[in-house]
């Protein structure tokens, strides 16, 4: 039954955004992934949902400045195993242009495993797509690996 | 009456919308700033480009021996803002049009340009200077090919020596 069940849940993979003390660029770039029916993620079976509960590809953008950083650690332990993470941008893993600002600490790298790394300034949405398909075949893989061990 | 239909009739002509890309390549504009490539032929390590870096993605670290210079470039840092193919003298950086970045967290590191770039070697005394590269000879060392190759400290006593055989300068030639 599990792996049945893990075959027909890489099949819609749902997606939340957190925004990490982004500049907003990703976040517009994200939204356009989703919404506009050039891109439509959701021919994939890709769905954002608002609650951190209910995802499984979870997208990061922004340095995760100071402020915000406990409270998206907080959001972040609520999401269910096996999650996948993708960095939108180049700030989530390098800082970009705001490396060494006075808000921003340590790399998101430092705190929250990434699996999958979209480069980019903001990255275009295309690129987007592609990282999360590439997140759902990671996750694919750690379903599969959930379920062999379970039995 | 019935707007709708005409409508209807022109997306009906036009097909979807929807851009078939994970399917058949997106298209991408030509002047589409995509990521940084370097070209190590070209490069003379003269470090505008880690100069003008918004994003600090650039590093020219000297080798231990002193033979040469690593050329680092992160492209998990550059905000293809194109700076340094702007200011780039030679041509070495160009941005190219290729967005297909996504990479997995192992890779992170390793997702950057990185070339060694060796010294050149003054034609006369063998001292260290700033590689000169064929590309560049060609384009800039054509006015004096002989003294092009040289350290500052050759050239600087070639061109006492071509003004001994020429003789003193004259006071208005001077001033």
């Amino acid at each position: 039954m599990l792996p049945f069940l893990s075959k027909l849940a890489t099949r819609s993979p749902w997606i939340y955004r957190i925004n990490a003390g982004s500049c907003n660029g990703c976040d517009v770039e994200m939204a356009t992934t989703a919404l506009i029916p050039r891109y439509d993620v959701e021919r994939f079976g890709c769905k954002y949902c608002g609650s951190p509960r209910h995802a499984d590809v979870v997208l990061i953008s922004g340095p995760l400045t100071l402020r915000v950083r406990d409270k998206v650690l907080r959001v972040y332990d609520e999401i269910p195993h096996p999650k996948v993470t993708v960095a939108v941008g180049v700030c989530p893993v390098s800082g970009g242009c705001f490396r060494d600002g006075y808000s921003v600490g340590a790399d998101i790298d430092h705190y929250i495993p990434l699996d999958v790394i979209v480069p980019g300034c903001p990255p275009r949405p295309q690129a987007i797509m592609e990282g999360v398909l590439k997140a759902v075949e990671i996750w694919r893989a750690r379903l599969e690996e959930g379920v062999c061990s379970h039995s | 009456m019935l707007p709708f239909l005409k409508i209807l009739l022109r997306n009906v002509l036009l097909g979807p919308s929807t851009d078939p890309f994970p399917f058949a390549p997106a298209k991408t504009h030509e002047n589409f700033r995509g990521c940084a490539v370097h070209d190590p032929e070209k490069c003379i390590l003269c470090g505008i480009c880690h100069h003008v870096c918004a994003a600090g993605a650039i590093q020219l670290r000297p080798s231990e021996d002193g033979s040469g210079v690593q050329y680092l470039l992160w492209h998990n840092s550059c905000v293809f803002c194109g700076m340094c193919a702007h200011y780039c003298p030679t041509g070495a950086l160009t941005m190219s049009t290729d967005w297909h970045l996504v990479h997995t967290g192992e890779e992170m590191l390793s997702n950057c340009i990185s070339d060694f770039i060796p010294f050149g070697k003054c034609a006369q005394c063998g001292a260290k200077i700033q590689p000169r590269p064929k590309a560049i000879v060609d384009k800039l060392g054509a006015r004096s090919p002989g003294r092009f190759l040289l350290c500052p400290q050759c050239k600087r006593q070639s061109i006492v020596k071509n003004v001994a055989q020429v003789g003193p300068l004259s006071r208005q030639e001077n001033s």
